[in-house]
């Protein structure tokens, strides 16, 4: 098909009235926890898993998908008013954006952000258009030797990108794949860890874990040292950046949504990243480096820009290999897999009214955004206001009502706290909890893959190295591994970066 | 900090023994055909390894003096606790009280013993959040959730 004639027919689907509901109850969820402390795009998606079941497998990925952008929007509100990131991905946002609103410059540094916003946005969706399909015709080369050495990959990249100890962080991953593996075997079904329980026998469930590990344990950390809550009082009038403004953003808003939409694709990188990495960017070209951090409209403008291409850029892997490159993703293909529908290289053909449709609906939810974030910015400043003491009993009801709605099952929610205190724990003593979730979910196809691997070459090893695609992977796998004992710039970019969703 | 770095690796490897005791009793079957404890088994092993390497990390590191406690840090804990149990029991009633009352009984408490509201406002506000909250998911949306003693 046609480039243009298949979008056109995305976009068929996404005005779809059931569709174009989803997507706005999508973004507008998003917005609101992106703009609420103590919940995340990752609590609020495994969440709202159970009400897609009601849903179309198109209709609920759209809804999905519009929490995720929905929320780096909201997050960024609170960055430029309260100093206070509404999500990881917004940390850098704070440094420039609070001080533009103390200079009563709040006004052009939440248009120039929501505008960054729509046109990184716009270029990602585009990315994804242009590349997908022919990504997928080489996915369809993929085998499970393959498979593993790309998940190998991912790992790798996870683990190495985690601020503070790679030691600890290699310990999470293995400890979430091992709990992967309580159930039944993926290929003799046989039975393991279950101790005779039908429970068990299942696997313990993502919803649940994900609730306790970024939801529960959130609102845990947050009851223990309390939430400041200052509103930065001031008009915000003015939203439309001025033509000076433009001038300045115009560049840094092209290349954050390159450099985003490039790194987001690679695994394990999530949106985080490319925001620390496109302001560093920013700094260095910029004429007055020593004048970022007081106030510089490039450096909202790059950074918001760069963590929606990267959500784009995120979306590749998952669309085209049915591999989650991050927590967010994962979230999303079991939104997939909820109904039937496995990603990865046959998807475009197999449901075209997903693929395109969601390409769609991203152009759609993007325009959505930007009216629910200029004209009605006020309210959602409001929304900061509610005490945290109503707050966080609604987040702890929410996150149990979802939970049990899932599985019907009381286990669930024990699940779910006994995870919520691990999580809890797991940040005293900083061990990051994304790396052990999505080891939890890749677990099931790595261990398949290697298997396979393993029986198509009667036991060697060797087919890993004599395969050209597995072979290169590996190779860069290799080359993560030493790039930061080889090149100390990398070390110390790594050392200053925090992973992940962690909200 | 020193120990409770080795505290928390010295869990780690329990946790990783106990797995790898566990995994031995399944199949592991052989490189050429792999059973189903074949990957388990070397999960367990790799991540006792790990372990074992941050233990012997926190062993050799220079052991800080203690960290300073504080009153308000005892009181944060004491509520994370409080707020752990509270669900759990909440978990545990749900199916034999049903959402209403479970739900207004939770939030009671979280109102009154975690954060100290006044009475009236404590009770006003759990029976109206928890009778939205049972309007909105099980009559608006469907959502299965028990009704026990009292329901509508």
């Amino acid at each position: 098909m046609d480039l243009l004639a298949s979008l056109a027919y995305g976009f068929s689907v996404t005005l779809a009235p059931a569709n174009l509901f989803a997507c706005f109850v999508g973004v507008f969820v998003g917005t609101l926890i992106g703009v609420l402390p103590g919940i995340g795009p990752v609590a609020t998606m495994s969440l709202l898993l159970p009400v897609t079941y009601a849903l179309s497998p198109t209709a609920s990925i759209i809804m999905m998908a519009g929490v995720y952008y929905g929320a780096m929007y909201g997050g960024s509100t609170t960055s430029i008013l309260v100093n206070i990131p509404g999500e990881a991905a917004s940390v850098v946002t704070c440094l420039d954006g609070y001080q533009m609103a103390r200079q009563g410059r709040a006004g052009p540094a939440l248009g120039i952000s929501a505008i960054g916003s729509f046109i990184a946005g716009t270029l990602s969706v585009l990315g994804i258009m242009l590349l997908a399909p022919p990504l997928t015709k080489a996915a369809l080369r993929f085998g499970p030797p393959e498979i593993f050495a790309l998940l190998l990959l991912g790992f790798t990249m996870v683990t190495y990108l985690t601020a503070g100890s790679k030691l600890k962080a290699v310990a999470m991953a293995l400890l979430g794949m091992l709990l992967g593996t309580i159930g039944l075997d993926p290929i003799t079904a046989s039975p393991r860890f279950t101790y005779g329980t039908l429970t068990l026998a299942d696997g313990l469930g993502l919803v649940p874990i994900i609730m306790g590990l970024f939801g529960i344990s959130e609102v845990l950390l947050n009851i223990e040292k309390g939430v400041e809550q200052e509103v930065f009082d001031t008009r915000i009038k003015g939203l439309l950046p001025t033509r000076e403004d433009w001038k300045r953003s115009a560049a840094p808003i092209a290349r954050g949504s390159v450099l985003g939409f490039a790194l987001g694709i690679l695994p394990g990188i999530g949106a985080i990243i490319p925001t620390f990495i496109s302001y560093a960017l920013e700094r260095r070209l910029s004429k007055h480096p020593e004048r970022f951090g007081t106030g510089m409209i490039e450096g909202v403008a790059a950074p918001e820009a760069a963590n929606n291409a990267a959500t784009g850029g995120a979306m590749i892997p998952l669309l085209t290999l049915g591999i989650a490159p991050n927590v967010v993703m994962a979230v999303l293909l079991s939104a997939f897999l909820i109904h039937g529908v496995q990603p990865g290289p046959l998807l475009i053909r197999e449901h075209p009214e997903i693929f395109w449709g969601v390409v769609a609906s991203m152009y759609v939810g993007n325009v959505m955004l930007l009216v629910l974030n200029l004209p009605l910015i006020g309210l959602w400043v409001q929304l900061l206001r509610v005490p945290y003491g109503i707050l966080f009993p609604l987040i702890l009801l929410f996150c149990v009502i979802g939970v049990y709605s899932e599985s019907g099952n009381v286990w669930d929610i024990v699940v779910m706290l006994g995870f919520g205190g691990l999580g809890y724990l797991m940040r005293k003593f900083a061990f990051e909890p994304a790396p052990m979730v999505l080891a939890f979910v890749l677990g099931r196809m790595t261990e398949e893959s290697i298997r396979q691997s393993l029986l198509i070459s009667r036991g060697s090893f060797e087919i890993l190295l004599t395969r050209p695609i597995a072979t290169t992977f590996l190779a860069v796998t290799l080359a993560v591994m030493l790039a930061p004992v080889v090149v100390p710039p990398v070390k110390r970019m790594l050392r200053t970066v925090p992973l992940e969703e962690t909200e | 900090m020193r120990g409770r770095e080795l505290g928390a690796a010295a869990v780690l490897l329990a946790f990783g023994l106990l797995a790898l005791t566990q995994a031995r009793g399944l199949r592991f079957g052989s490189v050429v055909s792999p059973g189903p404890g074949f990957f388990p088994l070397c999960l367990a092993a790799a991540f006792s390894l790990v372990s074992l390497g941050l233990l012997v990390r926190a062993l050799r590191a220079p052991t800080g003096g203690p960290s300073p406690r504080s009153g308000a840090d005892l009181a944060g804990r004491l509520k994370v606790v409080g707020t752990l149990i509270g669900l759990l029991v909440y978990a545990l009633v749900l199916e034999p009280l049903g959402f209403l009352l479970a739900t207004f009984a939770l939030l009671l408490f979280f109102f009154t013993a975690l954060q100290r509201q006044r009475w009236p406002v404590a009770l006003g506000g759990s029976l109206a959040t928890a009778l939205l909250t049972y309007l909105v998911f099980k009559v608006w949306l469907g959502v299965n959730l028990p009704g026990g003693l009292w329901s509508f």
